[in-house]
């Protein structure tokens, strides 16, 4: 039996000096290098590409807002790449698809963190929540694909655009003045629970006060597809306009009961509330009458050339792939990224550190007709909204009621810490 | 590895063996030397990982070691006592919770205000599982009463009442956007990235996830000796006899009511140290990890491994924890699959992962009836009235006869060679 | 009071679709012991068929169709635990329809993606009123067709011979298959009916007022848990009582969010189960459920 006893002192041995040999194995990635050309670089950046990250959604919720980031941001790189790419080097994308789970999402980000400059792409609240310390810690510029107010005041977070309490803010205004409603009215606002709802409804409690309107609250789950109570509910509180921060499914069943039962009140959802395959269903036509959308995006029938060269691009390329806001959001933020890789490459500097600090030097860039400001990041990078429309004629089925604007009272908003 | 109680085997067994034990006994120690020696390379093995693997398996092997813990508890409910639970994701999140409002400093002002008791971060982690244990003893009216299926859904509505008390219980869960996880700290060892800063052994630098590992490894070492010992001593013949029979457990004296209480708090406790490790390898808990999915994913794990035996549930909570995230790393090197971002609308790699893993289920399923732990054991012989009789007993296990201490398989065939 | 009646009647039409559903996990937990984690994706197929067939075939046609279909894949599911495990217990098999599930869940969610697929029900968006109250008629029909489905039903468990060999097979199933019950047929059979009454369920779970069919419309199937345990699961006539109790308790904790603000915003998703929780602690096998008699 001596042998038995032999085994582990021997596969103590082995372990021990397969350790000491193997240190360089795993020695430490990361480090920034300068190369011939005075260029520093970092993780994710070699002689022939710049790698980005994309943490996404393709088979889980949020899947179809996913494909058409992924799609628009992989257009992007192409046209970039086609173009000659950012310091004579192609960029790439990693995407990793997480389906909306927290576990997959952490690991996702710890298997591609070492080997990408950036993140160019994060679907979904909880997952940036729980990664927002670790985007920090690696001083990794992340542009999160949600535009709540709590995402700002990090240095390596970038959300491209207006946040939800400005685009209510400025919904709330334009409401207001096409309602015309009077002080003392009462608006209703239907929110999901958690990051989105809670910050939209953050902006419009806080344009109530402006305006002297009183709210009536109605919280509602991303589960919840009947939402008659709801309505009879506001219909009995007797409010004049209803306010809308949930997804595109409870936006249809909003506005088909209320137009069903004759509660024909301006509705003003947030732009994830809207969904161009809405106008195929029954509701269609009573969305096209009763909604309005509030949006930090253009829409694809606005007029601006880049907007309208984008939608031609995106449909020559996903001929068969909806033009939705997703195209949009994913395009902004990759092109954001596209001008911060650029800016780093000029001032000879393509580690992470000198992407985020060139991203910090935008301070005037014109992205779809939206002017951006990044210097500040505890600010959003613009307190513009779009006022938009359902029609199903239009392309994306919105189309443009008022262009970007913003009111007085957002400068004045004070934004909630997180 | 199984440590299947065979309670039908067990006194017939105690008969057998000589009293003095001269032949079986030591048959039984070289059985157990040579499984030693197999056990001591694999525990080595262990040892080493943190050399030679990069975080991404590091995080991946954690979440495993997390999912072993909880499956083992929740395997000493479902499996050894017969009681179904599906509101395991509960108690890991009180857990993971009560850690990190144990250990947390309290912090914020206002609306964003946190509480936190400061406590030394270990013991924070012991009251945690403390905790977690009170949480399931809470639930005890209705665990002692409830049977099978019943309590199965009556525990799922813990899931649901958990995660509204995460999201509306702010001062101490941090809401929607959840918390952020203090790291565990030891005699001033701190088990993250800092303090001791730039740490390498050999020469290999020894980050969080690395110190993490050697803290997991030991928190399953523990988890699975209590678990073992428990079911071998007096605590685990009558938990099995409750399953057998309530009514003969009670004619032989077992107070059926306490021992269904305690069986449920021990599970509880395990979900509780499971749920801590967790909240140490995320470093950020948020409410929608701990939704119905991740208990039935517990309830997959034990019974793919092998209802009742803790190396059972050990293994299942491998597979079921590291496969959807080894098909989601590899998927993409799969034949025909459309990249994302790539015009063709056929099956992406997340798709196809997803397809395999639910393929893998069912197919252990059909091949391993038993579970990966009937596998172990070559061809288990089944007790003459298994089959038939399972049928009408949900939850409880098949009785095999590997923990036979007298090896009268053949499994061992030097058995009665001294 | 108007509200109080539109509340109810919206309750009342929720609690007959839950029916639907919970009558199926009823049936296939009463003829073979195990608790179907597919029932959602059940419950999508059988919509999808009807969503993709209704513009060339007609509604009806398209409902039967649907029916059949969600009922074969069901009898398949049943097929594949039978015929491949056999001699497997209980327990496996739950878990086997978990691995279903993601199976037919990830298929299908590729497949419907981010539409809302139209039913094509004859309802639309019309809605009737009546007295001040406005209620849609695609739920009108909802507890209509509740109402014909499940009296059928209940005739064909008390009257026929299928309802009979259920009802022996599940007092005691080696009593039955000893008097010459072919209990893998009945267990065939429930599963095929549960199969049919979700997909007829997939129907007013994407009327209106809700948009369509998407890939979430599956996860109401969980709703419908409380709902078959809260009756007693072994009990049809329980599934029944207990879905109009958790249909009226979650429109009435919506329809009255702000008077129950107290407990938490978002109560609504909670109070189904906190009720069933409640009832079960007076009455552990629900309802309706038989006791448990233990003799010795």
């Amino acid at each position: 039996m001596r042998h038995t006893r032999l085994v582990p002192a021997a596969a103590v041995l082995a372990v021990l000096t397969l350790s000491v040999t193997a240190c360089s194995t795993k020695s430490g990635t990361g480090s920034n290098a300068a190369g011939s050309d005075g260029l520093k670089t970092g993780p994710g950046v070699t002689d022939t590409t710049i790698t980005l990250g994309a943490l996404t959604d393709l088979t889980g919720p949020y899947a179809s807002l996913g494909k058409s980031i992924v799609n628009a941001q992989q257009l992007y790189a192409d046209q970039l790449n086609a173009s000659g790419g950012v310091c004579g080097r192609k960029v790439r994308i990693t995407v990793k698809d997480h389906g909306y789970d927290v576990q997959k999402a952490v690991s996702a980000f710890t298997e591609t963190e070492p080997n990408v400059a950036a993140l160019s792409q994060v679907i979904g609240s909880p997952v940036v929540s729980s990664l927002q310390q670790e985007i920090e810690a690696k001083h990794l510029l992340t542009f999160p694909m949600a535009w709540a107010s709590s995402l700002l005041g990090h240095e390596h977070v970038q959300v491209v655009g207006s946040t939800y309490d400005i685009d209510m803010i400025n919904g709330v205004d334009f409401v207001v003045r096409t309602a015309k409603l009077k002080p003392g009215a009462k608006i209703g606002h239907v929110y999901f629970e958690g990051e989105y709802g809670e910050n939209a409804l953050a902006g419009a409690k806080y344009a109530a006060k402006q305006h002297r309107l009183s709210i009536v609250e109605q919280k509602i789950k991303p589960t919840d597809q009947d939402l008659t109570a709801q309505v009879t509910a506001l219909k009995q509180a007797g409010v004049k306009a209803i306010l809308l921060s949930a997804g595109p499914k409870q936006t249809a069943a909003l506005v088909g009961t209320a137009a069903a039962q004759g509660f024909a009140v301006p509705v003003l959802s947030n732009a994830p509330g809207f969904a161009p395959q809405l106008l195929a269903t029954p509701v269609g036509p009573a969305l096209e009458k009763q909604l309005h959308v509030v949006s930090a995006a253009p829409s694809f029938s606005s007029d601006t050339p880049a907007t309208q060269q984008l939608a031609k691009d995106y449909k020559a390329k996903y001929p068969k792939d909806p033009l939705d806001s997703g195209v949009i959001s994913g395009w902004n933020a990759i092109n954001v990224l596209g001008e911060d890789l650029k800016a780093a490459c000029k001032a000879k500097d393509l580690t992470r550190e000198g992407i985020t600090a060139a991203h910090r030097k935008q301070s005037k860039l014109t992205i779809l007709g939206v002017s951006l400001d990044f210097s500040d990041r505890a600010k959003p990078a613009t307190y513009q909204s779009f006022i938009q429309k359902p029609a199903k004629q239009a392309a994306g089925g919105l189309l443009t009621v008022e262009p970007a604007h913003e009111v007085p009272a957002a400068r004045a908003y004070p934004l909630p810490k997180s | 590895m199984s440590d299947t109680l065979s309670p039908d085997a067990s006194p017939a067994t105690t008969a057998a063996t000589p009293p003095d034990g001269s032949g079986g006994a030591s048959g039984r120690r070289s059985g157990t030397a040579s499984r030693a020696g197999t056990a001591a390379a694999g525990v080595l093995l262990l040892l080493a990982l943190p050399f030679y693997v990069s975080s991404f398996w590091l995080q991946t092997g954690l979440f495993a070691m997390a999912a072993i813990v909880g499956a083992i508890g929740l395997n000493l409910l479902s499996g050894t006592t017969g009681q179904l639970s599906l509101g395991h994701a509960f108690f890991l999140a009180v857990g993971a919770y009560g850690y990190v409002w144990l250990a947390g400093d309290p912090s914020g002002t206002g609306s964003a205000q946190l509480y936190g008791l400061g406590l030394p971060p270990l013991l924070a982690f012991v009251l945690a599982i403390l905790l977690a244990g009170a949480a399931g003893g809470l639930f005890s009216p209705i665990s002692g009463r409830l049977r099978g299926m019943y309590l199965g859904i009556a525990t799922l509505a813990l899931v649901f009442l958990g995660h509204h008390i995460m999201l509306n219980a702010r001062d101490i869960t941090g809401g929607f956007n959840g918390r952020s996880v203090p790291a565990l700290e030891i005699f001033g060892f701190s088990f993250s990235d800092t303090s001791p800063d730039g740490l390498a052994v050999l020469g290999v630098p020894f980050g969080g996830l690395e110190r993490l590992w050697y803290f997991g490894l030991v928190l399953v070492a523990v988890a699975w000796l209590a678990a073992r010992n428990l079911l071998r001593g007096r605590p685990g013949r009558a938990l099995a006899a409750v399953r057998d029979s309530e009514v003969a457990a009670a004619v032989m004296g077992v107070p059926l009511s306490r021992y269904r209480a305690s069986a449920f708090i021990v599970s509880s406790m395990y979900a509780g140290a499971a749920g801590a490790l967790l909240a140490l390898v995320f470093k950020r808990v948020v409410p929608d990890h701990f939704g119905l999915l991740l208990s039935i994913d517990y309830l997959a794990m034990i019974v793919i491994g092998g209802l009742g035996s803790v190396g059972g549930a050990a293994a299942g909570a491998v597979f079921v924890a590291l496969m959807p995230h080894l098909l989601t790393k590899y998927a993409d090197h799969l034949p025909l699959l459309s990249a994302p971002g790539t015009t063709g609308s056929g099956v992406t790699p997340g798709d196809a992962a997803r397809y395999l893993y639910g393929a893998a289920i069912v197919l252990v399923l059909v091949f391993a009836p038993g579970g990966l732990a009937g596998l172990a054991q070559k061809r288990p012989r089944r007790t003459g009235d298994g089959t038939r009789r399972n049928r009408r007993f949900p939850f409880r296990t098949r009785t095999t006869s590997d923990s036979n201490p007298q090896g009268v398989e053949g499994t061992t065939p030097k058995e009665h060679t001294p | 009071m108007i509200k109080l009646a539109e509340t109810i009647l919206n309750g009342l039409a929720l609690g007959s679709v839950y029916a639907l559903i919970a009558l199926g996990f009823v049936v296939i937990f009463k003829a073979s012991g195990v608790m179907n984690f597919a029932h959602g994706s059940l419950l999508l197929f059988g919509g999808y068929v009807m969503a993709r067939l209704h513009d060339s075939i007609g509604f009806i046609p398209a409902v039967l169709a649907g029916a059949a279909l969600a009922a074969a894949l069901a009898g398949l599911v049943q097929l594949l635990a039978t015929r491949g495990l056999r001699g497997a217990e209980i327990h496996t098999l739950t878990i086997l329809t978990i691995g279903v599930d993601v199976l037919l869940s990830t298929e299908l969610n590729r497949r419907v993606g981010a539409d809302f697929l139209s039913m094509g029900d004859p309802w639309g968006a019309d809605v009737t009123q009546f007295g001040g109250i406005t209620v849609a008629d695609a739920r009108i029909a909802s507890i209509a067709v509740a109402v014909v489905v499940i009296s059928g039903f209940f005739a064909a468990f008390r009257w026929t011979r299928w309802g009979l060999s259920m009802r022996s097979a599940a007092a005691d199933p080696e009593a039955a298959a000893l008097m010459g019950i072919r209990l893998d047929r009945v267990r065939l059979i429930a599963w095929c009916v549960a199969g049919a009454l979700a997909a007829v369920a997939a129907v007013f779970l994407a009327a209106f007022p809700a948009a369509g069919l998407d890939r979430t419309t599956s996860q109401i199937a969980l709703s419908a848990f409380p709902a078959a345990i809260l009756g007693g699961m072994d009990s049809a006539a329980g599934a029944l009582v207990g879905s109009l109790v958790i249909g009226l308790t979650a429109a009435m904790a919506a329809g009255y969010q702000s008077e129950l603000s107290v407990l938490g915003s978002g109560f609504a998703d909670v109070a189904p189960y906190l009720v069933m929780v409640l009832v079960l602690l007076v009455r552990p096998t629900g309802l309706f459920g038989s006791k448990e008699l233990t003799r010795v």
